[in-house]
């Protein structure tokens, strides 16, 4: 009896185990890195909110293949080593499908080995730097993704911007020659500009930190009767340009920048900061973001102020989702093939495409803003 | 042509405003021998007291103007009574002064980080920044004249308070010897702290127009470094010096930027001041041949 009794205690504890195991193949585990404290604890936060927002709307619609998906978010704390134990532990002990995150390009350069070591993607948010997805030899890292466009597509987008929707041929630049990020947008501006039909007629640099007088540069541009001024750069600078090319009288030249645009740039520039233009990834006003948005602020109670990461993250784990969809079982190689393979992907803030041999995403949508009334606002979506 | 034109109105403009902080650098240098680095630091005072004046008393600019230069002046005063005045008496090696000075433009510059923050902050638009008409030919900001004016009214000023007053003719008379000024009954230590009222007085003006057309930030004294050169290129102690070395400098910059390439302007503006140091040791208008630190 006795004996039995333990049997049977025995295969009850088999068939629960069974049945918890079982019940464990019904979730999908999926990482999330992100910074909740350190540097970029805001974007971080945001970009959780975003996503667990994301996650609870696509369970409530019955999951992926029938399972539910299960975040297991980790702080980075703004550290690449940070980033780099926290994708061991979501590896090794969560035993995590794919990986989300983390919002910036040195996060993900420094924890690429590691997702092509365990064979599972990760898809960085905002990591726009070429490095992410191509190792500094040019190899692919072959589960590296990215959702937000690249440097140079942006520097393309520009371009078309302002060959295309502006119709205007000729553009002057001024950047800053100590960046990277400055540089690469020029480079590829300066390339697509001229390829459609532009012409680039003065090409000044000055030098972020020390620089603060700009006006040599600006009456150089004026005489080269430039129309447009691109200023692919980040910072003060740029409000500090658009300040002096007014008080210079250059009243009709129109200012054309990148993702650099910031708030507090009104504050410097004043009344110069109207009806100029900024490419970026998303836009608050981007009438097929406002759900996304009004759920945010219901479900938080709190305004979605760095919209820029909520966007990007609540679109990944929808990216994530219909790659898992696709790839029809819950594998992460499966997964990371179909995310390899998206085509024409209809997301909230764009349409993806992925080229496979970078695995960048392929003439994406970039949203033009307009600084009117004193703010930014949304003008139109535009492609290459 | 009217590209020059419009680049030596911008190169004028820029070099004027430079001319308020070397002479500054060239005052207390022509008594006391050494190169007051704190100096910026005088400068980011008089800009943000002029920011929360503006702030509080609801954008009137001539009291917070005044304020700003009196506050940036007193606290020059301070500065030397803290820092300087207990080096001087104990030794005569101008080294340990100027070395005192780099050690108060940090503490300075760090006194605003930590209490106000290092973000930038802009000025209201209290000095009129639209563009004017020079002679149908060249555009500039009436800010840029306004701030010429500003420095040719107080360089006069500082002119005439040198030639013409009692206290103006002790420190000419110091800048030759202090210690002679002393034995003749001068009273050495006040003669030092008009100077440095007067110097931290000027530093605030420049701070005033920089904060206004760069923004204000507690690393805006470093903009000093180009004021120094200035100074060294037209003679350390020598205030007609510090002007022209402002305005061949502020010159130099626009014309190099406008003419030749915007990424040589600060090769031009350092290697200016190596010719002039292996030309003209002195400077310009240099007197003393004595240690240039």
């Amino acid at each position: 009896m006795r004996k039995i009794s333990v049997l049977a205690l025995l295969a009850v504890f088999v068939v629960t185990g069974f049945a918890a195991g079982a019940m464990a193949e019904d979730v999908i585990k999926v990482g999330y890195l992100a910074a909740l404290t350190g540097d970029w604890a805001a974007y971080g936060q945001t970009e959780l909110n975003a996503a667990k927002l994301a996650v609870a709307e696509i369970n409530a619609k019955g999951g992926v293949l029938g399972k539910q998906i299960q975040l297991f978010p980790y702080d980075f704390r703004t550290r690449p080593e940070d980033a780099v134990n926290a994708f061991r532990r979501m590896a090794e002990n969560d035993k995590v499908v794919a990986v989300v995150g983390a919002n910036g390009s040195g996060i993900n350069i420094a924890t690429a080995p590691l997702a092509n070591r365990y064979g599972i993607p990760q898809i960085g948010t905002v990591s726009t730097n070429l490095l992410v997805t191509v190792n500094d030899q040019g190899e692919l890292n072959p589960f590296m993704f990215r959702t937000c466009f690249t440097d140079p597509y942006q520097g393309q987008l520009i371009a078309a911007f302002t060959a295309k929707e502006l119709k205007k041929n000729t553009a002057a630049v001024l950047y800053d020659v100590g960046s990277d990020y400055a540089q690469g947008l020029r480079e590829f501006f300066m390339k697509y500009y001229e390829e459609y039909g532009g012409k680039v007629v003065a090409d000044q640099g000055f030098r972020a930190g020390t620089d603060v007088d700009f006006r040599a540069q600006l009456t150089t541009i004026r005489d080269s009767k430039a129309e447009v001024l691109v200023l692919p750069n980040m910072g003060k600078e740029m409000a500090l340009i658009m300040k002096q090319a007014r008080e210079l009288g250059m009243n009709d030249i129109i200012f054309v920048g990148g993702d650099g645009y910031g708030e507090f740039m009104w504050e410097i520039a004043g009344d110069a900061m109207e009806n100029s233009y900024w490419i970026n990834h998303v836009a608050p006003e981007d009438p097929a973001m406002a759900d996304f948005f009004a759920n945010y602020k219901k479900t938080y109670n709190d305004e979605c102020k760095e919209f820029v990461n909520g966007i990007l993250a609540y679109d990944s784990i929808y990216w994530l989702a219909d790659a898992i969809e696709r790839a029809g079982k819950v594998d992460s190689t499966a997964i990371r093939d179909a995310l390899r393979n998206t085509k024409n992907l209809q997301l909230h803030h764009a349409l993806m495409s992925i080229d496979p041999e970078t695995h960048n995403p392929m003439d994406k949508t970039g949203v033009v803003l307009v600084a009117k009334d004193g703010r930014a606002q949304f003008y139109a979506k535009i492609q290459p | 042509m009217e590209t020059l034109l419009q680049q030596v109105i911008n190169g004028l403009s820029l070099g004027s405003v430079y001319a308020l902080i070397a002479v500054g650098y060239s005052l207390v240098y022509s008594i006391l021998l050494f190169s007051n680095f704190a100096h910026g630091g005088f400068l980011v005072i008089g800009g943000y007291i002029c920011y929360y004046t503006l702030a509080a008393v609801g954008n009137n600019i001539w009291v917070a103007s005044l304020l700003a230069l009196l506050g940036a002046g007193v606290s020059a005063v301070v500065v030397e009574r803290v820092a300087y005045k207990p080096i001087r008496e104990r030794t005569n090696v101008t080294l340990y002064l100027l070395i005192a000075s780099m050690g108060m433009s940090i503490v300075i510059e760090n006194i605003f980080v930590v209490t106000v923050g290092g973000r930038f902050r802009a000025l209201p638009p209290v000095i009129p920044t639209n563009p004017v008409n020079v002679f149908g030919v060249a555009t500039t900001s009436a800010f840029d004249i306004l701030s010429l004016v500003m420095a040719i009214v107080f360089l006069s000023g500082l002119q005439l308070f040198l030639s013409k007053t009692k206290w103006g003719l002790a420190i000419r008379a110091a800048s030759y010897d202090l210690r002679t000024a002393g034995l003749m009954g001068v009273n050495v230590n006040k003669l030092i702290s008009i100077v440095f009222f007067v110097a931290g007085l000027l530093a605030a003006v420049g701070g005033i127009f920089l904060s206004v057309r760069y923004t204000l930030y507690p690393q805006l004294g470093l903009i000093t470094i180009k004021a120094f050169v200035a100074a060294v290129i037209g003679g350390l102690g020598s205030l007609p010096g510090a002007v022209v070395g402002s305005l061949i400098l502020g010159l130099a910059e626009m014309l190099t930027a406008g003419f030749i390439s915007s990424q040589m302007r600060d090769i031009v503006v350092f290697g200016l001041l190596v010719l002039t140091l292996l030309w003209r040791p002195t400077g310009l208008f240099g007197k003393h041949v004595a240690e240039k630190i």
